[in-house]
């Protein structure tokens, strides 16, 4: 048997032993009970101490300490059943396209599952499965991997084990790329209340890369001139801005491998995007490497996967597959009097739209001060305990309503005999 | 109706008198003693004939034997309308769990009452009720007073700390019975029998006593008066003698006074069944126990 919250069980035995106490005190000084003729009793402080103790007011201390134990005992919840010194594992299996190989991190799985074990595949997100048939479904994807999921699901499974386990190990089979790594990461982590047992698996290549801009567009183009600040216009590049319309050579550009043409009109008549029925202002834009604050026309509504946003969530760029490379369609348009594509901001958001097709893939292994602190055993080195992953307030006690109504049954057993008792006297 | 309840009290007080102390001054012709001397066949004595007499009370036959004009005289009888006072302070609801010195008056009221109706006597009550408003049944000799005062003595509720003694001094009865346990303005309601008293009127005060009073409970209590909850006191061994002291000293005193000031004065505990108790009242020292 175990309880689900303990405390309460102290609790209570502190508050008995209070109740019990009171007694004591409480008869040092008697009830007030009604007597007509009391003012022929001869004044005396009634701090009078009684010399004995009636037997009604023991029986009444023994219900009210039933009460409150059976009221204790119903908040801590005891729970019978659960298993004693039995390991369960979660074994965490990255199928992002972080992994080089997926039937590596498959077969590592299989070797170290045993039945009973729980295996989270993930990438962005986590998918949970009972056993290895969930590894069938953990094929390399082209989702990136996020660590923050993967623990955020550990932790729900490890507490739906936690009745049926004393301990839980983590097992983490990954490449731990660095892109898998986010703010939230660290923290996350830090909830799983054990070490992590990981297992390394090779990488995939990377596809970042410096990119080389080339555009038909002269100096005077405000893009072209924050570009140009940045010192990646080439003649020949592997990223092409169209600051026009498109043409047929400019999408059989992009259809060679690793070409990006970014297609970025410089005003309405050069897009044959859907135009919105009313433009209208809005105040900022956001890609994953930057933000731009400034006021700006919005004309068109844009299809395709975002690659950046207004501020309001509506994709402010999209970017489209052709071939090897990709389009990216950007309908932001700026004012030819402003300078704001000369500031850093304009540099820090445009990197995004100048990165290889599907974004820059940074699935070189995080350093190792990082990964410290993910699997490292310099601070925990136990494995997580069933308590300690407990998730008490969803857990119940089937013994909890008749713990109350035992408890109940005792105020009313104590309100009878309090009654009696006053009758009697 | 009368309150099954009473039915056997009322049986065992069937044949039960009460008979006035001392002549009584009543017109209406009735089973006690009267102050007057009249026509009655109930023959005296004889009286000389003085101006003023009625010539028809002139015994005509002595006048014929002795040439002298004598006139009959006889006692007459006359009734006693009495009003019982009935104390229903909170003091009279002890103990809490039976009520047992309210229960006993009650029935002494009533039961007093059932003799004063048999006697032919008016009878009424004064009594507060549950909300605190004076009841009074007038003394009547109609059927179904009795049945009257106990629905009325039914109605009240014993609580709060109202005087006795205004109630008392208002009454216009020749005899008036006061059940209380003298706990609420004993002074005031001696002070006002006197005036009562010296009126002509008889008083009779039932003092009731809760046996729970004489012998309180053997366990150290912190005794508190239902009329004044703020005296407290402790009773405990230490204490308990001179309680049981100081209250028959005040008993006994409450009954010299009383009977110094020419009233009856009746002590009745709880566990004294009220028949018994109500032929001890009607038997009280002084009363006339001449029967008509």
């Amino acid at each position: 048997m175990s309880w689900l919250l303990p405390s309460a069980l102290a609790i209570a035995a502190g508050a008995s032993l209070v109740a019990l106490a009171l007694h004591f005190i409480a008869r040092s000084r008697p009830f007030a009970e009604s007597l007509p003729t009391a003012r022929f009793i001869p004044q005396r402080p009634v701090r009078a101490r009684a010399r004995s103790i009636a037997l009604s007011d023991i029986l009444l201390l023994l219900i009210r300490i039933v009460a409150i134990l059976a009221f204790g005992a119903a908040v801590a919840a005891p729970v019978f059943g659960a298993a004693r010194g039995r390991v369960r594992r979660i074994i965490l299996v990255d199928r992002s396209r972080d992994v080089g190989d997926d039937r590596e991190t498959r077969d590592s799985a299989r070797a170290l599952g045993r039945v009973g074990d729980v295996i989270i595949a993930f990438d962005s997100a986590a998918t949970r499965g009972g056993d290895a048939s969930v590894l069938d479904s953990a094929t390399k994807n082209d989702a990136a991997g996020s660590l923050s999921a993967a623990f955020a699901a550990a932790l729900r499974a490890g507490s739906r084990l936690s009745s049926s386990s004393d301990s839980i190990e983590l097992v983490l089979i990954s490449p731990l790329a660095a892109e898998e790594f986010d703010a939230a990461t660290r923290s996350i982590r830090d909830d799983w209340p054990g070490r992590i047992r990981f297992v390394s698996v090779r990488g995939a290549p990377g596809n970042e890369r410096t990119p080389t801009v080339e555009s038909a567009t002269g100096q005077n183009d405000g893009v072209i001139a924050g570009l140009s600040l940045i010192g990646i216009m080439r003649p020949a590049g592997n990223v092409r801005i169209v600051r026009g319309q498109m043409t047929v050579a400019d999408s059989a550009w992009a259809r060679d491998s690793s070409h990006v043409v970014v297609h970025w009109p410089a005003n309405d008549s050069s897009a044959g995007w859907q135009p919105r029925p009313t433009i209208d202002a809005i105040g900022g834009l956001a890609s994953s490497t930057g933000t731009l604050i400034g006021r700006f026309p919005r004309a068109w509504t844009l299809s395709g996967a975002p690659i950046a946003r207004w501020s309001d969530g509506e994709p402010a760029a999209t970017e489209h597959s052709a071939g090897g490379g990709c389009i990216r369609d950007v309908g932001i348009v700026f004012d030819p009097a402003s300078d704001i594509t000369l500031r850093a901001p304009f540099r820090g958001f445009v990197a995004r739209l100048l990165e290889p097709c599907g974004g820059a893939r940074r699935t070189a292994r995080a350093d190792s001060a990082l990964v410290a602190t993910i699997v490292g055993t310099t601070r925990v080195t136990h494995l997580a305990t069933a308590a300690a992953l407990r998730d008490r307030p969803s857990e119940t006690s089937p013994w909890t309503p008749w713990l109350l109504a035992l408890g109940a049954a005792m105020l009313l057993v104590e309100m009878a005999v309090r009654k009696l008792d006053r009758a009697a006297a | 109706m009368t309150g099954p309840s009473y039915g056997a009290l009322l049986d065992a007080v069937r044949g039960v008198h009460w008979q006035a102390r001392r002549a009584v001054t009543s017109p209406i012709a009735g089973m006690h003693r009267s102050k007057l001397r009249g026509t009655s066949a109930e023959f005296t004595e004889y009286r000389l004939y003085r101006q003023g007499d009625d010539p028809r009370r002139i015994d005509w036959r002595l006048l014929g034997r002795s040439d002298r004009a004598y006139i009959r005289l006889a006692t007459d009888r006359a009734i006693i309308p009495t009003m019982l006072v009935l104390d229903a302070s909170a003091s009279m609801a002890f103990p809490l769990a039976n009520r047992a010195k309210w229960v006993r008056a009650c029935e002494i009221a009533i039961a007093l009452a059932a003799v004063v109706h048999a006697d032919g006597d008016p009878i009424g009550v004064a009594v507060r009720d549950a909300r605190g408003a004076e009841r009074v049944v007038a003394p009547r000799t109609r059927r179904g007073v009795v049945s009257e005062i106990a629905r009325v003595v039914d109605s009240a509720q014993p609580s709060g700390d109202d005087p006795l003694a205004p109630r008392l001094a208002a009454l216009r009865a020749a005899r008036i019975a006061v059940i209380t346990d003298l706990l609420g303005d004993a002074d005031e309601v001696l002070r006002a029998a006197r005036v009562r008293m010296a009126a002509g009127n008889e008083v009779h005060l039932v003092h009731i006593v809760a046996r729970e009073e004489l012998d309180p409970p053997r366990r150290p209590m912190l005794a508190a008066d239902p009329e004044q909850p703020t005296l407290q006191r402790l009773l405990v061994d230490s204490t308990r003698p001179a309680y049981e002291n100081a209250f028959g000293e005040w008993r006994a005193e409450m009954a010299r006074r009383w009977r110094a000031a020419g009233a009856a004065y009746i002590e009745v505990v709880t566990d004294e069944p009220a028949p018994h108790a109500v032929r001890r009242i009607v038997d009280a020292p002084g009363i006339g126990r001449s029967r008509p």
